[in-house]
């Protein structure tokens, strides 16, 4: 080797100078972590309501009838940027990866998070020609528990709780309670939701308790209920659809949305059947928000007004199958899911209240740990 | 012995200059950093999230706690990850004995169609695992046509079922990784010298005793390599239990994704990721211990 010539680079310098690299990369990663939480200017200052770029929407797949998208191109010639997400946890990870969207759809849980930790603009519902469809009709969504008088969010669907079952394997008639998911002629094909709060707001109701508690006594009671209904059970699923029409599941905990779209897909809709029952249903709704980071927060307030017209609820409703909280579109859904009349979802309903909430840090814990024992048994 | 190493560029590389070395050192950076960036920065990443807490928008935060991993040490994660141990292991085993045979008769008796029969293998892989498993949960499935066929001719009653059960999931892992399995074996067989099997019938060797003393240890890197290509990726599986189990056959896996997704717990369940990796890395020493032993004898 010539002196001039430099020396080749050791396989051993090149793993050191990996190891920082991969080090930088590693503490990149935080990135995800702390943000300004102001990043995006003040979040509650206005909206002004006019078409101001094309519209960024992020919601799960199929929940807006195609028709309802192009009406709302054509009338205020902005484009409709879709994508999806498959959880309330990839949502918010995309949200903290600075991802930028109109308009997001989170569940009632979430909105709070969002809303508390600053991250949604302020929905001014005077600037809504609808809004008295919801709020006036709904009243309890003037106020709910997850966002003061609504003023970061406008509610889209809502959806309960039960139980679907086979009527040509079960039996016409069950008795109305959580009980039955533990009747013996079941025992063996009952699937119960793959949902940490489902699960557990079952076995609560079940003995009375609240839905939410975090409470150690208190979960090792719903643990314990939950252990005698583990030798009966099939599975944790949450594809309850498809369980009950390929035959897996003879009965199985279910949400009514999957049940009302069950409806279309069976070839004998009258061998299922689905109830609520009487200690409790637990209760859930989706919402419009616009993030704190939308770069066109106009055209998203368009968009939900448009989205509250009542033709366009109609169209919606029989597309997705979910109910929404809009006066003067219960019929249609009443007319969708007529041999589930326990689909519909009523301002009494809601009264009740028996909303997953959010619990502190450890009581999260506490919940996951018992969930954790009830899943590996 | 006549090596049909198809490896030109290994004896190049023996008469290797300073500028032929620089080059292949240069050569393998482009790896090195994908490697760091995405399987050494990811893990760090995971290592030291184990050691952090959530926020209460469920974002991870990082810390210096180690209630996670104090939490490794309830029975539930001993259970379910010895569970899922035997999962594998049987998959393993399941898989050595299937796939002996397929590759044995490819490699020796495969003559011309040798190509085309290990492409009939692999191409289906091709296709997202997800996907497939979830076709074969729903062919399974109670109302699905095999339970309807072997029902229409007595071989199963009303309360037969597949999906759900033990069997259902090793079969899935099985069927999952398979592949990882046949090409290592089909690789040692077909570099495998064959005028040690004519040796070993020279020197009186019936045909089982020849193929269990001769065929069998020559192969067995291939083997060893093969069970340890299926064993990482079936450890930590989780499609095939989710589709194809039930309550009891819960995996680690499972918990893993669960304690990301459902219970936006990142801290735990990257202390699970760490103890399940702990676990399989021990395994992996004993294998390289062994690997190495082999080498050594070989080179004596």
């Amino acid at each position: 080797m010539s002196p001039e010539e430099p020396p080749p680079v050791s396989r051993r310098a090149l793993l050191r100078s990996g190891v920082a690299a991969a080090l930088g990369a590693g503490l990149a990663g935080c990135g995800f972590l702390p943000e300004d939480r102001n990043a995006f200017g003040d979040p509650d200052r206005p909206i002004d309501v006019k078409a101001d770029g094309d519209l960024v929407y992020f919601n799960w797949a199929d929940f807006v009838a195609p028709a309802v998208f192009d009406g709302f191109e054509k009338e205020y010639g902005v484009k409709v940027i879709q994508s999806n997400f498959d959880s309330m946890e990839g949502m918010a990870a995309k949200l903290n990866a600075g991802n930028r969207y109109d308009i997001i759809f989170p569940t009632a849980k979430w909105a709070q998070r969002l809303a508390e930790g600053r991250r949604l603009r302020r929905i001014d519902h005077s600037r809504l020609r609808h809004a008295d469809a919801v709020f006036g009709k709904y009243r309890y969504f003037a106020d709910p528990w997850y966002d003061r008088r609504s003023a970061h969010t406008v509610p889209f669907t809502m959806y309960k709780t039960g139980i679907g079952w086979r009527k040509d394997r079960i039996g016409d008639d069950l008795t109305g309670s959580w009980k039955d998911l533990w009747n013996a002629r079941a025992e063996g094909q009952v699937f119960v939701l793959d949902d940490r709060d489902e699960v557990l707001g079952m076995a609560a109701l079940k003995l009375g308790l609240d839905i939410d508690t975090a409470d150690e006594r208190d979960l090792a009671r719903i643990t314990a209920t939950l252990q005698s209904l583990r030798p009966r059970l099939r599975g944790f699923s949450s594809d309850s659809y498809n369980n009950l029409l390929n035959g897996n599941a003879a009965m199985t905990q279910a949400w009514s949305g999957d049940m009302a779209a069950m409806l279309g897909q069976a070839k004998d809709p009258s061998v299922l059947g689905f109830e609520v029952a009487r200690e409790g249903a637990p209760i859930n709704s989706d919402c419009y928000a616009i993030p704190a980071n939308a770069r066109h927060p106009g055209t998203a307030m368009l968009f939900i007004d448009y989205m509250l017209r009542p033709e366009n609820v109609r169209k919606n409703i029989r597309y997705i199958g979910y109910p929404m909280p809009v006066g003067g579109s219960e019929d249609v859904y009443a007319s969708i899911v007529k041999p589930f009349p326990q689909c519909l979802v009523s301002p009494d309903d809601l009264k009740a209240d028996l909303f997953f909430r959010n619990a502190s840090s450890e009581g999260e814990q506490a919940r996951d740990t018992a969930w954790t024992h009830v899943k590996a048994g | 012995m006549a090596q049909r190493t198809p490896s030109g560029a290994l004896r190049d590389r023996r008469g290797r200059s300073a500028s032929g070395t620089r080059l292949w050192t240069w050569l393998m950076l482009p790896g090195t950093l994908w490697m760091t960036g995405f399987l050494i920065a990811s893990l760090i990443l995971v290592a030291t999230l184990a050691l952090g807490t959530t926020d209460p928008l469920g974002n991870p935060r990082f810390g210096f706690n180690f209630a996670n991993i104090a939490a490794m040490a309830d029975p539930a994660y001993r259970i379910v990850l010895l569970r899922s141990l035997g999962f594998a292991l049987i998959a393993c085993a399941v898989c050595l004995v299937v796939a002996y045979p397929v590759a044995y008769t490819i490699a020796l008796h495969g003559g011309r169609f040798k190509n085309l029969l290990i492409a009939a293998i692999v191409v289906p892989f091709f296709a997202n695992y997800l996907v497939r498993m979830y076709g074969w949960s729903v062919v399974l499935s109670d109302g699905g046509p095999v339970l309807k066929a072997l029902r229409a001719v007595g071989l199963a009653d009303a309360h037969t079922k597949i999906l759900q059960s033990g069997v259902g999931v090793i079969a899935g892992l099985v069927y999952g990784f398979i592949v990882f399995m046949i090409i290592p074996l089909y690789a040692a067989l077909e570099r495998m010298d064959l005028s040690l099997i004519e040796a070993g019938r020279d020197l009186y060797g019936g045909p089982l005793r020849t193929f269990f003393f001769v065929t069998l240890p020559a192969t067995r890197q291939g083997a060893a390599a093969g069970a340890v290509l299926v064993f990482l990726p079936a450890m930590g599986d989780f499609v095939s239990a989710q589709l194809m189990g039930g309550p009891n056959q819960i995996m680690i896996g499972n918990l893993i994704q669960d304690k990301f997704f459902q219970g936006q717990n990142w801290p735990l369940g990257s202390a699970l990721t760490m103890l399940m990796m702990a676990v399989l890395f021990i395994g992996m020493l004993g294998y390289l211990r062994r690997t190495r032993k082999d080498e050594a004898e070989a080179a004596r």
